[in-house]
């Protein structure tokens, strides 16, 4: 048997408890009463619907005991539900895929965290997160850098002028200087993006680039009432480095980099 | 005879101490291989951000994306086997757990 043949049996679902149904909890509000948010859960638009414990509610649907590949589909899916949610309340989002076997077990989290969850909601109220990638043209930058940089442009010039004659060494160096100065570009353009979020704002969270264009892989937690001008902001940087650098601008998100209770769970087989 | 003995041996005995003491190695290497998913996730990223950039198109991408998550089964599969946490499944509030 090999890995991938019985993680492929595993995509069906395995038999649940007697109610037939697992929940699966996109987020945690704060809520009093039971609410119905639609046919929008994962699975092909389940019913999402709340489990409450006193002032707390979790926003579930009914689901089979699953493994929830992260396709695009199902992470869209989870998405959506707490982009619904976002509109009203503010929210705690868990994990993608989390899976509780039944409404006793949703129950159970609810009480065994309410103190993290109520302190949490508290901090978070009103707040909401915006992501912010940042890639650069690399032609581009390399010729902003030849026109800044006297040394480099001489250095090219020479090098381009004496083609057959220009060292290794001369090439070399210019290859140097220009990393050099294309990695102070990059470190002073995210400098001036954070510095001109800084007032419009909450926090920034900065994650690993992915691939080699970008510089900038960032997470801004922002007051409701500012979102208006955090959005003229980027918007304003933008068009300040059009010419260099793209933008990728996605929110409002719930603050998914900003909340980080770890929770105890353990597999319920 | 000794003498004779460690001479004729020697050659053997010193490639199975090598041999062995790189095969732990080895294993250990492999087996965080096999059960890192950190890779896969930058790997989905990436191919995320292809998509948004207009690099790559949407069958390419579906196509792209189901490679991923065989992957992903693959180190969760192998995770199980070697007894390590595993994300995804029906989860429940640790027993041992009062409150955080």
């Amino acid at each position: 048997m090999t890995p991938g043949e019985s993680a492929a049996e595993r995509s069906e679902p395995i038999p649940a408890d007697s109610t037939g149904e697992g929940k699966y909890v996109y987020c945690i509000i704060r809520l009093d009463r039971s609410r119905e948010f639609g046919e929008i859960g994962i699975g092909g638009g389940a019913r999402v619907y709340t489990v409450n414990h006193n002032d707390l509610a979790a926003v579930v649907s009914d689901t089979p005991i699953v493994i929830y590949d992260p396709t695009r589909e199902n992470v869209l899916a989870h998405e959506f539900v707490n982009e619904t949610v976002m509109r009203e309340f503010t929210l705690i989002p868990m994990s993608f895929g989390t899976v509780f076997r039944s409404e006793k077990d949703v129950l159970a989290l609810l009480k065994s965290t309410y103190q993290a969850f109520t302190d949490v909601l508290e901090k978070m109220q009103d707040k909401i997160e915006f992501g912010l990638k940042i890639l650069w043209d690399r032609d581009k930058v390399v010729a902003a850098i030849e026109r800044e940089n006297d040394e480099i442009r001489r250095l090219k010039d020479e090098i381009t002028r004496n083609a057959a004659s220009s060292t290794y060494f001369a090439r070399m160096q210019l290859g140097r200087l220009v990393e050099a100065a294309m990695e102070e570009a990059s470190n002073r353009y995210v400098a001036d993006v954070h510095e001109q979020l800084k007032d419009v704002s909450v926090a920034s969270r900065s994650s690993k680039v992915i691939g080699d264009r970008m510089i900038l892989n960032a997470a801004f937690l922002v007051d409701r009432q500012a979102e208006k001008k955090f959005d003229e902001k980027v918007k304003a940087i933008s068009r300040q480095y059009e010419d260099l650098l793209n933008f990728k601008y996605t929110g409002p998100w719930p603050p998914y980099n900003f909340v980080t209770i770890k929770l105890k769970l353990e597999k319920a087989t | 005879m000794g003498l004779l003995t460690n001479i004729l041996l020697a050659p053997f005995l010193g490639p199975i101490y090598g041999t062995r003491w790189t095969l732990d190695k080895v294993d250990r290497v492999v087996r965080e291989e096999l059960t890192d998913d950190t890779p896969i996730k930058e790997d989905l990223m990436a191919l995320q951000l292809q998509l948004e950039m207009g690099e790559i198109d949407d069958a390419e991408y579906v196509r792209r994306e189901a490679e991923i998550m065989q992957r992903f089964r693959e180190v969760r599969e192998w995770r199980e086997k070697f007894g390590m946490s595993t994300s995804g499944g029906p989860v429940r509030v640790a027993e041992s757990d009062e409150t955080e």
